[in-house]
């Protein structure tokens, strides 16, 4: 119970009817039995089995063991469902907020392939310039200052003082810069 | 027990140790200051630097962060209301009065003393008690190892939110997840699905991050504010706190200590829960109670001191069993792991000195913590000014950064990504990712010691462990009994907050 969050959490919300908690009980059950359905085929058996090995544990028990908590869990949760008063704040969410968490999730998926493929600074620069952007900043100077210094300080400092690898400058490529070694 | 502790002290005396938890206390108290940025979020982020530094020097970084942050929720707390991080919000029933009284410096200078003085006392206390719980643990074979990392896990969801079946359910996703890849017995492959990148498991650097510093980036950006507040708003008026104010409070400030410290020790309960313990013990202890809430010096002082004092203890459980207490801890067993360190109790006995070594750098940090803390407050007052456009890519980047170093591959930022958004579900939803975290962690362990287990008793399982270990047996029976006990207190405990919150607000 360390964060404050959970602990003053809002307890509003309806009970006596199916609710979120109850859909999310359905899914731990049905997870359960797709998991039964999956350990026969999704689990190595052994190659060689030892004599004796009847009292070893068997790499199938523990996930045999996972899947019937799930569904028992599962059906405890549903059960109880119907008396837990707690608000499924994802509903609560206004346009803006999904707008924002939405936008954010495309910028982060970008980043990805952009970090990956142009290097660190330059995906780092482009990724910060557009995020503040969208976050409101409308000082460019201090944008263009802000993007490009910090993603060359972290570069450097997991580089020379971590000793680590990060995409490099796209001028690593060229034989004559190598700036990403200073 | 003595002698690794000398060797250990020997360790610790070791200039660069002492620049890392500086560093590490800077940024803990930069980010605690950040209303809305935890100090949970700054140790998943900073978790990677650790990975690539001495062990000696990661892992007291990483100790110096968690310090720093729980104290740097306390400065927007005092000036302008706003709790840099939840450990801090029962200052606020006093801080923001004293500041609008003039009295925000000594507010601000009697949390920094209440807070070192809690973490010193409380480290000192974890010293003395690490030594021999660490020579019980070692006479733990795999069953008694095996029972109590379940009950640790059991108590853990039971405690960890607000509807125990939802805990235990998150503790049984954080146990699949770690099935995926191989079994640790027989490193048979499980659920790869013949994805290669999953061949040796989910890489616990990437959930870690994911789980707990994303879904902060996403309550973050809900709404589109600039920044927090006016830099005008944050002047640090009045006076310097009296030697003869600190004496008058020194009683409040123990009785904090105390409770702070015992509180650590127990899975599950952590900093928000001892301030407010620690604040109503001091309003109930107090001559003139109805001046509590008013802007009263003592006030500040029992809430600082308290959530400080979890900081030592809460290593007690984490270093002799292996087991963490809370969230941050959790990201400390990643970075023993990631050290190569398992934390438990072979962990003292292979490398006593070591964990000596860290200790004794944890008390000395207090003092460091005293000179950071104090020549730095007006620079941490003015960090929640910053633009939050800015700090969200940033942190971001920094998230990112670190994800990418562990194994440089493209594969663990989906995975981040991933767990960031789940997490940002599951908290919505009120699921806490706590017992999935600590169950992720744990479970290679306790399925190994479970094998161990069931190979000692030779197929005759509930024989072996209820009449040749007797230790394993009176855990097993006594787990349901201890969960119930801790549930009911941690419900108990959770109400009368909410209650104390909603009066303390009214009032």
């Amino acid at each position: 119970m360390g964060s404050l969050d959970d602990i003053v959490e809002d307890d509003t919300g309806p009970a006596g009817r199916f609710n979120f908690n109850s859909a999310a009980a359905i899914f731990f059950i049905v997870f359960a039995i797709v998991l039964f359905l999956l350990i026969p085929t999704n689990i190595d058996k052994p190659l060689i089995v030892m004599p004796g090995s009847g009292s070893t544990l068997s790499a199938e028990l523990f996930p045999q063991m996972v899947a019937g908590s799930f569904l028992i869990l599962g059906l405890w949760l549903f059960a109880k469902s119907f008396s837990i008063q707690q608000r499924n704040e994802l509903r609560d969410l206004n346009r803006e907020a999904i707008t924002n968490v939405a936008m954010t999730l495309v910028i982060m998926a970008a980043y990805v392939p952009l970090m990956v493929n142009l290097g660190f600074v330059v995906g780092s620069a482009a990724m910060i310039a557009v995020m503040s952007t969208y976050f409101g900043n409308r000082n460019y100077y201090l944008m263009a200052a802000v993007s490009i210094s910090i993603p060359m300080l972290i570069f450097f400092l997991f580089r020379r003082v971590l000793l680590t690898e990060l995409p490099p400058f796209p001028i690593d490529i060229y034989p004559l810069t190598h700036w990403s070694l200073i | 027990m003595y002698e690794s502790f000398v060797e250990g002290v020997g360790l610790a005396l070791r200039f660069d140790t002492y620049l890392y938890i500086s560093a590490g206390l800077f940024l803990g108290m930069f980010v605690g200051a950040l209303p809305g940025f935890t100090t949970l979020m700054a140790m998943a982020i900073l978790l990677p630097v650790s990975f690539f530094l001495d062990p000696l020097l990661g892992i007291p970084f990483l100790i110096g962060v968690y310090k720093g942050g729980i104290y740097g929720g306390s400065i927007p707390a005092i000036l302008v209301s706003m709790p840099g991080t939840g450990a801090a919000v029962a200052t606020t029933f006093d801080g923001p009065a004293l500041t609008k009284k003039g009295k925000g410096k000594k507010a601000l200078e009697m949390a920094l003393y209440s807070s070192v003085f809690g973490d010193l006392t409380s480290d000192i206390v974890t010293i003395a008690l690490i030594g021999p719980i660490a020579m019980v643990a070692l006479m733990m074979g795999p069953p008694e190892l095996a029972a109590v990392i379940f009950l640790a896990l059991i108590v853990i969801s039971a405690t960890s939110s607000g509807v125990f079946v939802k805990g235990l359910l998150m503790l049984a996703v954080g146990l699949f997840l770690a099935m995926i890849g191989q079994d640790p017995i027989g490193a048979l492959s499980r659920f790869s699905f013949g994805v290669p990148s999953i061949e040796s498991g989910i890489p616990f650097l990437p959930m870690l991050i994911g789980v707990f510093a994303l879904p902060e980036i996403f309550i973050g950006i809900e709404r589109k504010a600039a920044s927090v507040i006016k830099s005008a708003d944050l002047k640090i008026s009045g006076a310097r706190l009296t030697f003869a104010e600190f004496k008058s409070c020194f009683r409040t400030i123990c009785r904090s200590t105390a409770i702070g410290t015992s509180i650590g020790m127990v899975p599950g309960v952590g900093q928000v829960v001892a301030a407010f313990m620690g604040y109503a013990a001091a309003k109930n202890a107090s001559k003139h109670p109805e001046k509590f809430g008013k802007g009263e010096l003592e006030g500040v002082a029992a809430a600082e001191a308290a959530n400080n004092a979890v900081n030592g203890p809460t290593m007690v459980p984490l270093l002799t069993l292996g087991i963490p207490g809370d969230n941050l801890t959790v990201i400390l067993v990643g970075a023993f792991i990631a050290q190569g360190l398992r934390p438990g109790p072979l962990l003292m006995e292979e490398q006593g000195p070591l964990v000596f070594a860290i200790l004794v750098s944890m008390v000395a940090a207090n003092i460091l913590f005293l000179f950071i803390g104090y020549f730095c407050i007006p620079l941490f007052a003015r960090i929640v000014t910053i633009r939050k456009s800015f700090l969200l890519p940033l942190t971001l980047v920094f998230a990112f950064a670190g994800t990418w170093i562990f194994r440089g591959q493209p594969f663990d930022l989906g995975v981040l990504v991933f767990f960031g958004a789940f997490g940002y579900v599951a908290k919505k939803l009120h699921f806490d990712v706590t017992p999935m975290a600590m169950g992720f962690i744990l479970a290679p362990i306790l399925e190994y010691s479970f094998g161990q287990t069931i190979i000692l008793a030779q197929g005759n399982l509930l024989y072996y462990i209820f009449v040749e270990r007797p230790i394993t047996a009176i855990i097993v029976l006594g787990t349901p009994v201890l969960t119930y006990l801790m549930w009911r207190r941690s419900t108990r405990l959770r109400s009368e907050l909410k209650d104390r919150i909603s009066n303390e607000n009214s009032s």
